[in-house]
């Protein structure tokens, strides 16, 4: 499934773009109520990068962000990952890849319920067969704020600490790119402010490359460029976004669907 | 509320089909058994007859009535826990936790009728088959007519009714009390259900080899220390995890699961310690029996003929309800878990850990459950044994025990890792998506 295959035996490092859509088309439903969620979508996204993702409701971000990481498929199109191409193959395999270089950071958390907080931020380490050392969990969780935690369970937790505990468990694997989904949806302004600057620090400090997709525009002013995106399409670019200029666009692509209706 | 009831269980006619599945079934043989009263209350009925139909009606209706409790009380425990979030929006819309009562047993009264319903066609059949068995074997006169009275009737529909409400209501309680630690009773319950077992299999001592009565004691006594293990259920299995290194992401995730779901899988380690200590003893209680008669070259008396049937219809419901019990709650319980798997395969699991995660889950649950009931059942087998023969372990205890043992983990892993299969066609966005 993996063209480049030669890259699972040695890592030459990362790629020069670590995300690479070519003319991807994914439509939901079948016959008259089809919905095509994207409509021949290119895009590349360099290495250490933060790109905010864009757009009206129903415009495609959440199936361009789950495209991407290959938690779906396309109907047609190519996807590259850090050089890597997904295509067919199992779900085993597509996880075994993921697990490696991908990082997910959702808007409901996702964490599991049955593990504390130090169990969490491990669990894909343990999955990939990984040996934990007690040391690094303690750091990655203190460097998102929550060193004394490492104990609690995720319903001790308040919301922007539970997307903390995400964001490390999405870190811990050191993974190429990190793929957030409306990660500030369901928090406060400051527990969002707290969750921005750690996917920023990623990006800045550590090289990582993030896709957050957001309907926030101060959450898209954290990003280095923001891309929007209508009615599966992509509708622009805005480099070093500021709140006002990103919720102004995102005004006019709002007309501008409504008017196309 | 009622009405709220009515139209909760027009519209979702699937989530009742345990409850439903384990009424019907539980009234059709409460029904089956005491439509013998009926029988043998008709003019005419020779008082030999009359005894073998009230003696198989008194015992099997009493066990009936247990075992509807424990089955429809798990499968509405299950329900009720699953419908947590719709619980709580109703809470939030303003209904008290009263109307939240009303409103659970009114569905499970409703269930139970159409359940108890749907189980007269069956139960006045089946009657009309044990009387040929009865009749088969010599207990009863072939005179003796088929039927369905009152008796049976009343008792069939009663019994499954006040199971199913007061099941309900316990459910609810736990359920609108949140989470709070169990009280005491449980505690007392099961001491006090360990203390009599221990009494009653010590007791077996007393009677000679050659007592009619013999068999009761080890017997009752085995099922009630099963019946207190099944209590300490959680805890027996809290320890057993203590003691399990585990290694491999699976094994891992199981053990942590485990450990958090003690509670939850309590019902299923009961059913299968139940199940494990009631089929292995009587069945081996059974077999020693029938050897010692046959090597003491007599035949067998009508006492020693009704108490084999008995013994042997006894197991097979008993079989027969445990499984459709242990696929009914294991079934539930893992189709709970699909938000659960997804989590995990958006965390990096690939789909055959998941299903390693659950079938780790499932082999200790059933080791543990094998384990305690093949204790209690050992503890009512060797006092018989050394009584009756002389051996202390007979041979046929391990030809059934395995036997017992390998429908137990038939039923449990089949079912769980089936549903976790039938889980993971969604894709693991999807099912994340979907509860949340």
């Amino acid at each position: 499934m993996f063209r480049a295959g030669s890259r699972r035996t040695h890592d030459k490092g990362p790629a020069p773009e670590a995300v690479r859509l070519v003319k991807v088309t994914k439509t939901y439903g079948s016959h008259d109520s089809a919905v095509t969620a994207l409509d021949g979508v290119t895009l590349g996204l360099g290495r250490g990068t933060f790109t905010a993702v864009m757009g009206p409701s129903g415009s495609g971000k959440t199936t361009l962000l789950h495209c991407a990481a290959g938690l779906d498929r396309p109907d047609s199109g190519i996807v590259r990952v850090d050089g890597t191409e997904l295509t067919g193959g199992g779900e085993a395999e597509l996880t075994k890849f993921r697990r490696g270089r991908v990082g997910f950071v959702f808007q409901q958390y996702n964490l599991l319920e049955t593990l504390t907080v130090a169990q969490n931020t491990v669990l894909p380490l343990k999955l990939a067969g990984q040996r934990v050392d007690r040391g690094r969990t303690k750091e990655i969780l203190t460097s998102v704020g929550l060193g004394d935690r490492l104990g609690h369970r995720p319903d001790q937790l308040s919301g922007g600490q539970r997307q903390r505990v995400a964001i490390a468990r999405a870190l811990v694997t050191e993974p190429r790119v990190v793929f957030a989904d409306e990660p500030t949806g369901a928090l406060d302004t400051r527990s969002a402010r707290d969750v921005l600057r750690l996917l920023q620090q990623a990006v800045r400090a550590h090289g990582r490359t993030v896709v957050m997709v957001t309907h926030d525009p101060v959450a898209a002013s954290y990003a280095d460029s923001v891309l929007f995106l209508a009615d599966g399409r992509l509708a622009g670019r805005l480099d070093t976004p500021t709140p006002d200029a990103v919720a102004e666009r995102l005004a006019h692509l709002g007309d501008n669907a409504a008017m196309e209706v | 509320m009622f009405m709220l009831a009515m139209r909760s269980i027009r519209h979702r006619p699937g989530r009742f089909l345990a409850t439903l599945l384990c009424a019907f079934l539980g009234a059709a043989i409460i029904m089956t058994f005491n439509s013998m009263h009926d029988t043998a209350a008709q003019n005419g009925v020779d008082s030999t007859s009359a005894e073998t139909l009230s003696t198989a009606a008194g015992v099997v209706g009493g066990y009936g009535t247990l075992l509807v409790f424990f089955a429809v009380a798990s499968a509405l425990t299950v329900n009720v826990r699953q419908r947590a979030a719709e619980l709580a929006l109703l809470r939030c819309s303003g209904a008290t936790p009263a109307q939240l009562k009303r409103m659970v047993v009114g569905e499970a009264v409703v269930v139970g009728l159409v359940g108890a319903a749907l189980a007269i066609g069956p139960a006045m059949l089946g009657g009309r088959m044990l009387l040929e068995v009865f009749q088969d074997s010599g207990q009863v006169t072939e005179s003796v007519e088929h039927s369905f009275g009152p008796i049976a009737l009343m008792t069939g529909i009663d019994i499954t009714l006040l199971a199913s409400a007061g099941a309900a209501f316990l459910a609810v309680r736990r359920a609108t009390r949140g989470h709070r630690k169990r009280g005491g009773a449980r505690k007392f319950l099961a001491y006090a259900a360990l203390l009599t077992g221990a009494v009653s299999v010590s007791s077996t001592f007393v009677f000679s080899a050659t007592d009619a009565a013999l068999m009761a004691p080890p017997a009752y006594g085995a099922i009630l220390l099963s019946v207190g293990f099944a209590l300490m259920a959680p805890r027996l299995l809290e320890g057993v995890l203590d003691r399990l290194p585990l290694s491999g992401a699976s094994g891992w995730l199981a053990v942590r699961n485990l450990r958090e779901r003690a509670g939850h899988l309590a019902g299923i380690l009961m059913s299968l310690i139940l199940f494990t200590a009631v089929a292995t003893a009587t069945l081996t209680m059974q077999a020693v029996e029938s050897d010692a008669v046959e090597a003491s070259g007599l035949t067998k008396s009508i006492d020693a003929k009704n108490l084999e049937t008995l013994n042997f219809t006894v197991v097979g419901i008993i079989v027969v309800f445990v499984c459709v019990m242990l696929v009914n709650s294991l079934c539930a319980a893992t189709s709970y878990r699909g938000r659960e798997f997804g989590q995990q395969r958006l965390a990096g699991a690939t789909p055959g850990q998941v299903l390693g995660t659950v079938g780790a889950e499932t082999v200790i649950l059933t080791v543990t459950g094998v384990l305690f009931g093949s204790v209690a059942a050992l503890a009512g087998i060797v006092p018989f044994t050394v009584v009756r023969g002389d051996a202390v372990l007979p041979g046929d205890v391990y030809g059934i025990g395995v036997a017992v043992v390998a429908v137990a983990a038939t039923a449990t892993l089949g079912t769980s890792l089936v549903t976790a299969r039938r889980m993971l066609r969604t894709p693991a966005v999807g099912a994340v998506a979907v509860a949340s």
